[in-house]
């Protein structure tokens, strides 16, 4: 038996941290299959509630992930980004959600094994939590 | 033949090329790209990270890079040289070469199968030989076109005739062993030519031991090894030992400002490449020591300063001024430098890992490219190009851009390659044309209402994607998903008899959402909304799934669990689809004048860019008289008549037709956007007027800093060098001898208060202690510096200075030249002037018959109420911000403004120049088109919900969304928002949604999958 | 010094002045323990304006719910040191001028908690109030009780930091200045001394309890969007039931709409039915925001709400990597 495989939400920018996905893929660096990306234009785009809902529809874990400060392909977009984030992490922490289950991360296009890394990472801590049950609606 | 006369051949795909080429074909006209590598980009994608703000250099190309290959109007021809210029300006026509690539780029599906299975190893050109690549094999990971080409001198079978391996294993059977060189002839109007340089080779620096000594690296080496996707993986370690260095010495100048071996130049970019590279080295790890050995700093660029003073104070890079003599190799591979330092003392220093940081050199090959097509090389092999005509080759309608005619850092290049740009069309005849037309074409489907049939195709690529993931059981599963209509398997989806079959099938069932699972959307999205949109489908109503670059590629040992994941992502593809809508991209409509605000030499440059392509132009001056600065400047390093040209200028803009002059004038008011701007004048007489016009250029230059520093003000001896060089014009020198003149640089540069360099300085000292040298033979100079920038070709005045017998006193900012008054109640008293001597250690006091200050350049005040007028930013010392710092260094990120000249920086006559006309041409790329169309991914309100608090107004980088204070509510110009969604996130009301990214779809995404609260193991 | 005779008297010469067309204050609620808002238009009316212990409404709420009425008429306003936050964000977030409102700080000693006095009388009706200073006393049918004044004080006001108004045009009587409040941070540190699964317990449990009457968000000053959120359908923003994962997405997601910008003037507190610790998590906010963002909501006028803002060189230790 194999052991257990978190699903875990990946919200992507368009412009680096997908593209650094991409890198990942095409160096065909391994690393384990527990993220589902979905692709936005840009951090900013990022509502604290899209991390929220993922939570509650039984998402392991999310992380999002955008471009380095002073990256951004719409100039500003990850810091208006990061503000939010910067508050929403230790709210979360402070309900009492375990720290590892949200994570944030700058990747850029051409950093295929940070992406490789964060993923594993992420991975890592998640499977040491187990399965999410916080947050969780159960139907 | 093709016979384009309004078509341009731009010679090289770096990133100069690539600017052109898109400036071009955004103007409506036809380029062929012609590159000798198998891929566009250039340069930039070796580079790690970028200076000044350590950007990552790949991010930000490679949008250049895929735009440039989706153009229409673009052909990129790789893998070939431009053999013959023949014709006359206007009607040329090209010989291009296209050399075999023995694989059919239209076959090949770039799956690597065949790279995989080549067994010939070859260095790595683009890792700078440091790792291994195959004989047939891509450029790099990321190249553009993508498809593979076979590296004839190394092939088995082209070489010895054995092997046909990637023959073997090509599933589309792209191997194409036959193909042959074609010669074809390319008529254009005009020629742009931007091969850039070549790293200097330091084999022959016998002293620095490169090639000798492992672990003695160029900084392109070095470059690589810090790249996240170099041969290291970023990790930098020592060839010798594989172990991370400790301590790193970078040694500047290498094959620059060496008369020995003919290049008494600066290569300009390499301090602050340097200084990039010991930032991040000590970003990879905190504990690394690195020192940077050099002559001068020349961080004379915007923001490099700071950049300087960052990696000094807070990353603690050690800068020692000194000349390495040489460098021993100790065993362990570490090696010892010997070097002196300004007074004479020698010091060793034990380092890990050396860089040299070597300097550009023109191209191998330039010799030859310019007896093909008769254009002159200046004394280094550089392309030759004179101070005011920066972009023009001797050969009239041959331009030229990048380093080709001199270093260049990136934004000098793509401002050259804009402004080259500004002269090829002179020669082309060039209509508005209308960008909207041919997207209407096909009669779009009304989607609107129905219910949703999602179609899936679920891609193998050959076994990319099939040897790993199980496709049929994901096409099989998607079937029963909500709103499926249609499912299948197909074995390149990107194939063309492929994409003929989804537009059946569309037909067929009826289908009114498309999902596409295979590589990824980066590169296939636009193809496959092409082909949904040949079938009447709005392109929008198309979603990808990444189950190759993101599934297979990443999870090759786990078919299962990538099966699993598959299934997900196109069950979230599927879900997002459901929710699409049909976007509509809007016309804007653009005014075909232009308003150019300054009337110096940037200002009229570039109203006469804009003008000699057509346009009406108003420029704008405060002022009475036209030229600005320039009026003050009499002289040039190189000889050419300043004051001539000026008159030229004036001349042609007052007799020119497109051209309203607007003397006396004041701008009150700006309103409007990109294409419909109206701009409230006030003139001498107070009357008022309204200007209409599509764009606005910013020129509105600079001024001399106004100091009361030494004695300035207060002593007739004490002049700036902008009054000097008018004295020494009209010879009118002070009563007395004039044997002491003492020069002061950097007065209010690179201290408190204006952390910046002001560029021009130090050459403009130069070449006034020239010019006083040729009519007072026997006058002493002794020149007071910090560091001596005199970047690029200037480097050899400034060696003809210190060999003429100029004496240098280097000081620092706690150690300023100290001045007093001989006789201090006289104010035409000589100024007694103390100088430190770091070389000799001692002061030296000299009694001055005058001192000459070099004072900073400072940005005009009213630069900050237009900043406030038109909305655009100004940086921390005043100077406009342009939307990014490399590649679109005259655009603001609000469209259709453009900024140059000093109002962006200081620079110098020929820079003015080049950036005048890339503003002008940037410029065109608006005026040329009757309307262009709004993005279709953009915000949009909901009024209703709006309470206008203003936040997404205060979000928004483009200055796109604007509170209506009547209504309270927001209200988003379609023209201006790029689609980032940043105010959509800060939107509490729920009032704001992002079209194609709307809180629906991304909802139902996030809710897509059934996740069972404690599910099982897989 | 009487500041209901001091109020009177500025808001009397103010209409005299024709300064303001309207003011804001507070008059006595119809109920013991209540003070209900006044409309001040003519100099008769000011007589009926008093300031008190019972007058916690953040009058500045009618700026953002009744906008209509407000544009182009100069206002004046009675405020706290938590409504003169308040006005100030309704200034930087564009639902008034600041030329077109008169503040009128007034020095409070807090507000009382009308749920912690009847928890003191067990539920029997208060019939009077008198305010002794540092005690207060209860009257009612039968009863007769000596408070100590902090036993029935607004939790927010107990942990307030600026009782007056920071930013004003008239200020009657004595300002308090600044008070350093420790215990308004030592709950936060406390609770986070717990470990994660305790505080999800505790978390739970508060927020298990909510009904989703939604009486916060209707008294809170800083919520006036014209459709909540929650109220939104198209798209769904959460889930409609009690189910505690809804209800404490919808505290979180409120949180987050008011970072930068809740006054912590405890309205939401004190309205609530089920006595939930609503503070606790946006005081959690509010430090994060003074913390990373060095940012205080309504204190400034000449700057940014927080979250409208950034900086480049932020903090971002929480980033991974």
């Amino acid at each position: 038996m194999s052991e257990w495989q978190p699903r875990i939400l990946a919200i992507l920018c368009n412009w680096c941290s997908y593209a650094g996905a991409d890198l990942a893929g095409v160096s065909r660096m391994q690393y384990p299959p527990s993220i589902r990306v979905v692709r936005i234009p840009c951090s900013g785009r990022v509502d604290p509630l899209f991390i929220m809902k993922s939570l509650q529809s039984g998402f392991d874990g999310v992380l999002v992930s955008g471009c380095h400060p002073g990256d951004c392909h719409y100039i500003s977009g990850n810091y208006v980004a990061r503000r939010k984030f910067a508050v929403l992490k230790p709210l979360l922490e402070f309900i009492g959600l375990e720290p590892n289950r949200v994570q944030f991360s700058w990747i850029s296009a051409g950093e295929g094994d940070r992406f490789a890394k964060v993923v594993t990472k992420i991975t890592e801590d998640i499977r040491e939590l187990g399965p999410a049950t916080r947050l969780v609606k159960k139907t | 033949m093709k016979n384009k006369k309004n078509s341009v051949l731009v010679l090289g795909a770096g990133i100069a090329g690539i600017q052109a080429s898109l400036d071009l074909a955004e103007m409506g006209v036809e380029v062929h790209l012609i590159e000798g590598t198998p891929t566009i980009g250039g340069r930039m994608p070796q580079l790690d990270k970028t200076f000044p703000t350590n950007d990552c250099s790949m991010c930000i190309l490679s949008p250049k890079m895929s735009e440039c290959a989706r153009h229409s109007l673009i052909t990129i021809h790789i893998m070939s040289n431009l053999e013959e210029v023949s014709g006359t300006p206007g009607d040329f026509v090209c010989r291009v070469i296209e050399r075999a690539k023995y694989v059919d780029p239209v076959k090949c599906v770039s799956c690597g199968l065949c790279e995989a299975k080549c067994p010939v190893k070859i260095d790595d050109e683009f890792d700078m030989g440091l790792r291994k690549t195959k004989a047939i094999s891509r450029y790099f990971l990321q190249s553009i076109p993508s498809e593979y080409t076979i590296n004839p001198n190394y092939c088995l079978f082209l070489t010895k005739g054995v092997c046909k391996l990637c023959e073997k294993v090509c599933p589309t059977g792209a191997i194409n062993y036959q193909d042959k060189d074609r010669e074809i002839d390319i008529n254009v109007g005009a020629v742009i030519l931007a091969t850039g340089i070549d790293p200097f080779d330091p084999i022959g620096f016998g002293q620095f031991g490169y090639h000798r000594y492992s672990n003695v690296v160029t900084s392109l080496e070095f470059e690589r090894m810090l790249s996240a996707s170099g041969p290291f993986g970023g990790h930098v370690v020592r060839a010798s030992d594989e172990k991370p260095p400790k301590k790193i010495a970078f040694i500047q100048c290498v094959g620059s400002r060496d008369e020995s071996i003919d290049k008494n130049y600066c290569s300009s970019a390499c301090c602050m490449f340097a200084i990039k590279q010991s930032i991040i080295a000590k970003e990879h790890s905190k504990e690394l020591d690195a020192s940077i050995f050099y002559m001068d700093i020349r961080a004379f660029g915007k923001d490099f300063d700071k950049y300087y003073d960052k990696a000094e104070n807070h990353y603690g890079v050690n800068f020692i001024r000194s000349k390495v003599a040489d460098i021993v190799e100790l065993p362990g591979g570490s090696l010892e430098l010997r070097y002196t330092f300004e007074n004479g003392d020698i010091q060793l220093e034990v380092f890990d890992l050396v860089v040299l940081s070597i300097g550009l050199q023109p191209r191998k090959g330039s010799r030859k490219l310019s007896e093909d097509l008769d254009i002159r090389l200046n004394k280094y092999g550089f392309c030759h190009s004179d101070t005011f005509h920066p972009l023009e080759t001797t050969r009239p309608g041959i331009f030229v851009c990048g380093a080709m005619n001199g270093p260049k850092d990136i934004p000098e290049s793509v401002v050259s390659a804009s402004g080259a740009v500004a002269g090829a069309v002179k020669l082309l005849k060039l209509e508005r044309h209308d960008v909207s037309k041919g997207e209407e074409e096909v009669i779009e489907k009304d989607v609107i209402g129905e219910r949703p049939r999602v179609g899936v195709f679920v891609c193998h690529c050959g076994i990319n994607i099939a040897g790993v993931v199980d496709v049929k059981n994901v096409a099989e599963m998607a079937k029963g998903l909500k709103n499926v209509e249609h499912s299948e398997d197909v074995m390149y989806a990107c194939s063309t008899d492929c994409l003929e079959m989804i537009k059946e099938r569309i037909e067929e069932h009826d289908l009114n959402r498309v999902v596409v699972a295979a590589c990824t959307p980066r590169t296939h999205e636009p193809l496959f909304r092409d082909t949904i949109s040949g079938a009447g489908l709005n392109p929008y109503l198309f979603e990808m799934a990444n189950i190759r670059d993101q599934c297979s590629w990443a999870h090759m040992n786990e078919p299962e669990k990538a099966t699993a994941k598959s299934r997900d992502l196109v069950e979230m593809a599927v879900g997002k689809a459901r929710n699409l809508t049909p976007l509509k991209r809007l016309p804007i409509s653009i005014d075909p004048e232009a308003l150019v605000i300054g009337g110096g030499l940037a200002g009229m440059t570039s109203a006469l860019a804009i003008a000699d392509a057509g346009h009406d132009v108003y420029l704008v001056e405060k002022e009475s008289v036209l030229g600005g600065n320039m009026r003050d400047i009499f002289f040039n390093l190189d000889g050419s008549d300043p004051q001539q040209f000026l008159a030229e200028t004036i001349e042609r803009i007052e007799n020119h037709p497109g051209i309203r002059v607007l003397m006396d004038s004041n701008i009150g008011e700006i309103a409007g956007f990109v294409g419909n701007f109206r701009t409230m004048l006030t003139n001498g007489s107070g009357e008022q007027e309204e200007l209409t016009h599509g764009v606005v250029v910013v020129a509105t230059g600079g001024s001399e800093h106004k100091t009361s520093e030494y004695l300035y003000g207060r002593s007739s001896r004490v002049i700036t060098q902008k009054e000097f060089e008018r004295m020494l014009h009209e010879e009118k020198f002070p009563p007395g001898k004039l044997r002491e003149v003492v020069f002061v640089q950097c007065v209010g540069s690179r201290e408190e208060g204006r952390m910046y360099c002001s560029r021009v300085c130090c050459s403009k000292s130069v070449k006034n202690a020239r010019q006083l040298q040729s009519k007072k033979a026997k006058a002493n100079i002794y020149f007071a510096y910090r560091d001596i920038r005199t970047y690029g070709f200037s480097e050899q005045y400034y060696s003809d200075l210190r060999n003429s017998g100029a004496l240098f006193f280097r000081y620092t900012p706690g150690n300023k030249p100290e001045v007093e008054m001989v006789h201090p109640d006289d104010p035409d008293s000589r100024i007694r002037v103390t100088l430190f001597d770091p070389v000799l250690e001692k002061d030296v006091v000299v009694d001055a018959d005058l001192l000459v200050l070099a004072p900073a350049i400072d940005p005009p005040e009213e630069n900050l109420k237009l900043a406030k007028m038109l909305k655009i930013p100004l940086n921390s010392d005043g100077l406009f911000l342009e939307a990014h710092v490399k590649l679109r260094p005259v655009d603001f990120a609000t469209d259709g403004i453009f900024v140059c000249g000093l109002a962006h920086s200081p620079k110098d006559m020929s820079e003015s120049i080049a950036q005048a006309k890339a503003a002008g041409s940037r410029a065109l790329t608006f005026l040329k088109k009757n309307s262009i169309l709004a993005e279709g991914t953009i915000a949009q309100v909901r009024k209703d919900r709006c309470s206008g608090c203003g936040y997404c107004e205060d979000v928004c980088a483009y200055a796109a969304i604007e509170i209506d204070m009547e209504e309270g509510i927001a209200v988003i110009n379609d023209a201006l928002c790029k689609g980032c969604g940043a105010c959509v996130a800060s939107c509490r009301c729920g009032a704001l949604d992002l079209r194609g990214f709307t809180n629906e779809q991304l909802f139902s995404v996030f809710d897509s999958l059934e996740i069972e609260a404690v599910e099982g193991i897989l | 010094m009487n500041t209901t005779n001091e109020l009177r008297k500025s808001i009397k010469a103010l209409i005299a002045e024709k300064k303001v067309d309207l003011f804001l204050a507070w008059e006595k609620g119809s109920l013991p323990l209540t003070a209900t808002p006044l409309f001040v238009s003519t100099e008769d009316q000011a007589d009926r304006a008093v300031f008190d212990v019972t007058c916690g409404n953040n009058l500045s709420i009618y700026f953002t719910k009744d906008r209509k009425q407000f544009a182009n008429r100069k206002v004046g306003i009675a405020v706290k040191g938590c409504d003169a936050r308040s006005v100030v964000l309704n200034i930087l977030e564009k639902q008034i001028q600041r030329e077109n409102v008169v503040i009128v700080g007034v020095p409070c000693d807090g507000v009382l908690d009308r749920k912690k006095v009847l928890a003191k009388t067990d539920g029997r009706e208060v019939l009077e109030l008198i305010d002794n200073g540092e005690t207060v006393t209860v009257k009612g049918n039968g009863f007769d009780l000596l408070l100590n004044r902090n036993e029935i004080l607004s939790s927010s006001c107990l942990a307030c930091t600026y009782p007056d108004a920071q930013e004003y045009d008239v200020f009657i009587g004595d300002a308090r200045g600044e008070v350093p409040n420790e215990s308004r941070l030592k709950e936060i540190h406390d609770f986070q001394a717990l470990s994660a699964s305790e505080r999800w317990d505790k978390t739970r449990n508060e927020y298990e309890r909510c009904i989703r009457c939604y009486a916060c968000r209707n008294v809170c000053p800083s919520c006036y969007c014209n459709v909540c959120f929650v109220d939104q359908n198209d798209p769904k923003w959460i889930g409609s039931t009690c189910d505690y994962t809804d209800t404490l997405i919808f505290h979180v997601i409120r949180n987050l709409h008011v970072a930068g910008r809740c006054v912590e003037c405890g309205a939401c507190q004190r309205a609530c039915p089920m006595d939930i610790d609503l503070l606790m998590l946006n005081r959690k906010v509010a430090m994060e925001v003074k913390d990373r963002f060095g940012d205080i909501a309504g204190l400034d006028i000449n700057g940014k709400p927080a979250m409208s803002d950034f900086r480049e060189d932020e903090k971002q230790k929480f980033i991974m990597g």
